[in-house]
């Protein structure tokens, strides 16, 4: 069977609780064996966007298709291809590791005879094998974010949803995490949100930035780089007089703003131009600035996915389109 | 089926490795143990008639509190998330776990079978009698638990959901006394139908009606339509 072209699609989807607007017409897509990044900031909609796609509540207007299976109507089906790791893991407390993870894998449909392979396989994966006989009520915070991701993982999904899989973890077990979601990701199609950017860097194809319920970016990180490359900063500390400063700087074709720090007490300035042209503009500021005061610092800063994300997310506070 | 068989057995796992199973046998028990001992031995009655009408009143308690956890500890938990986003149907999870706590409901009764041996020894009970009375009571106790499931799945909180439960069973079982007030024959014989006590009176005496069988299991059958249907569509 050929297998359709996209695993998770949105199509122009809307949630709203009442009168509030959580998701404004978000549409995206994730192929199979790819791993897309979710960022945004606490209360952009990133969990409401994962549970529309998980199942767990249903659009208000728009299409949620997951394995060709459209979520207002065939959502049992589609979550029988569906893993997914909440915020929070789901765990009942009273249950030990292995009672758990057996109860989601047959719900999941894994045959009686091999149950157990499956569950060794899992607890491999995400290094639980020390637990798999504890009460859950007694894992520490890293071991019940890796088993929430354990039962995800469960039944091998064609899609796998992940909700900040790596919140509460240490850096070997942030390290192991990765390495299981990319894996994982070579054959399935991922999504997870996160708040670390680099993580969104090492181990996504594709990063989307949603802010106030809109998606404001999907590409590749480089792609965002480059998109944002034009609507670049330049950064410089200068002795001068700062409205004379403020006039020179903006007299250079091609910065387009200006902001500056009070002086320091060796009077000087720290300034910060929003320039919009690529190569050369460095050393235009330089020559009009040297030319007549000291210029004792001046650095392009480099387009990071931090730089990107907070400049995407800045820019458009209230929600207002994309540009 | 097999979804609903998971979910039954992860109930039964919860129940008993948590203090609540425990808590609920012991009370009943020992309350029935109470009542059966001032039924038969103070006053001499060698029946077990007064002794199921007071387990059917202990039950008005206690089925709220093996029912509160079904639905709101799973939304407490975060684990509702999990259950409602596995490939399960709203009557899957309603059902496993509403089973799950039917068995709490047989064990119960089971345990309280002990009482029947002095009965025996002692006098000639009527084992029919008996039997419809025990038939009565696991009805009316599947029917509380329903009521007690929709109220769970209705609140995130375990002592809110108990506390209506317990004010909803309690109506249905007083609702009976109303019927002196009502004018109308048509008010007077709904009010009757709907009260838990004169089914559950009829099958203590040994009548096992069948529009008594239907009264409970009709109520049972409707609050977990209701149930299944909330599950649906609070999506």
């Amino acid at each position: 069977m050929s297998l359709p072209p996209a695993a998770i699609v949105l199509e122009s989807v809307s949630k709203r609780y009442g009168s509030r607007t959580i998701i404004r017409d978000v549409s995206f897509t994730v192929g199979h064996g790819e791993i897309v990044g979710f960022l945004g900031p606490n209360g952009a909609g990133k969990t409401t966007t994962m549970r529309l796609i998980a199942g767990f509540t249903a659009a208000t207007t728009g299409r949620v298709t997951v394995a060709g299976y459209d979520m207002a109507t065939d959502n049992f089906e589609a979550a029988r291809r569906i893993g997914y790791q909440p915020e929070r893991p789901p765990l009942y407390d009273t249950l030990d590791v292995s009672a758990y993870l057996r109860f989601v894998a047959k719900v999941k449909g894994v045959r009686r005879a091999a149950l157990a392979g499956e569950i060794e396989r899992v607890t491999a994966a995400c290094h639980l094998e020390a637990v798999v006989r504890q009460e859950i009520y007694k894992l520490s915070k890293g071991y019940r974010q890796r088993l929430g991701l354990a039962q995800a993982l469960l039944g091998s999904p064609e899609v796998l949803l992940l909700d900040e899989p790596t919140a509460g973890l240490d850096p070997a077990q942030i390290q192991e995490t990765r390495e299981v979601i990319r894996d994982f990701g070579r054959s399935h199609a991922v999504l997870l949100s996160t708040h670390i950017l680099a993580e969104a860097t090492l181990i996504c194809q594709r990063v989307a930035i949603i802010h106030h319920g809109r998606l404001l970016a999907i590409d590749s990180p480089s792609g965002l780089q480059r998109a944002i490359a034009q609507t670049n900063r330049v950064s410089l500390q200068v002795t001068a007089l700062a409205g004379e400063l403020r006039a020179e700087l903006l007299s250079v074709k091609g910065v387009t703003a200006v902001s500056m720090l009070p002086p320091d007490r060796d009077g000087q300035l720290t300034v910060e131009c929003q320039v919009d042209v690529g190569h050369g503009i460095e050393a235009a500021i330089a020559r009009a600035v040297a030319a007549r005061w000291d210029l004792h610092r001046l650095e392009r800063q480099a387009p990071t996915l931090e730089n990107i994300f907070l400049q995407y997310v800045a820019d458009r506070p209230n929600g207002s389109e994309p540009a | 089926m097999r979804g609903t068989l998971a979910v039954y057995q992860k109930e039964l796992s919860t129940y008993f490795r948590s203090p609540i199973a425990y808590y609920v046998v012991a009370v009943f028990l020992l309350g029935t143990g109470y009542f059966f001992l001032y039924n038969v031995f103070l006053t001499g009655e060698t029946t077990m008639a007064g002794t199921l009408q007071n387990m059917g009143i202990l039950l008005l308690t206690l089925a709220p509190v093996i029912s509160m956890r079904l639905f709101s500890a799973e939304y407490g938990a975060g684990t509702a998330e999990l259950l409602l986003t596995l490939p399960l149907t709203p009557w899957q999870i309603v059902l496993g776990k509403y089973l799950g706590a039917v068995t709490i409901l047989l064990l119960i009764s089971v345990g309280t079978v002990v009482d029947l041996v002095p009965l025996y020894i002692f006098g000639t009970p009527e084992t029919t009698t008996i039997l419809a009375g025990y038939i009565g009571f696991v009805l009316l106790g599947m029917a509380c638990l329903a009521v007690g499931e929709l109220f769970s799945v209705l609140t995130h909180n375990q002592i809110v959901a108990a506390l209506i439960t317990a004010a909803v069973l309690l109506g249905f079982w007083f609702v009976g006394h109303l019927q002196d007030f009502q004018r109308s024959d048509v008010l007077r014989s709904l009010v009757g139908y709907l009260s838990f006590a004169r089914h559950f009176t009829d099958f203590i005496q040994g009548l096992v009606r069948t529009d008594g069988v239907a009264f409970y299991l009709v109520v049972s059958a409707v609050a977990l339509t209701l149930s299944a249907s909330y599950l649906q569509w609070r999506r």
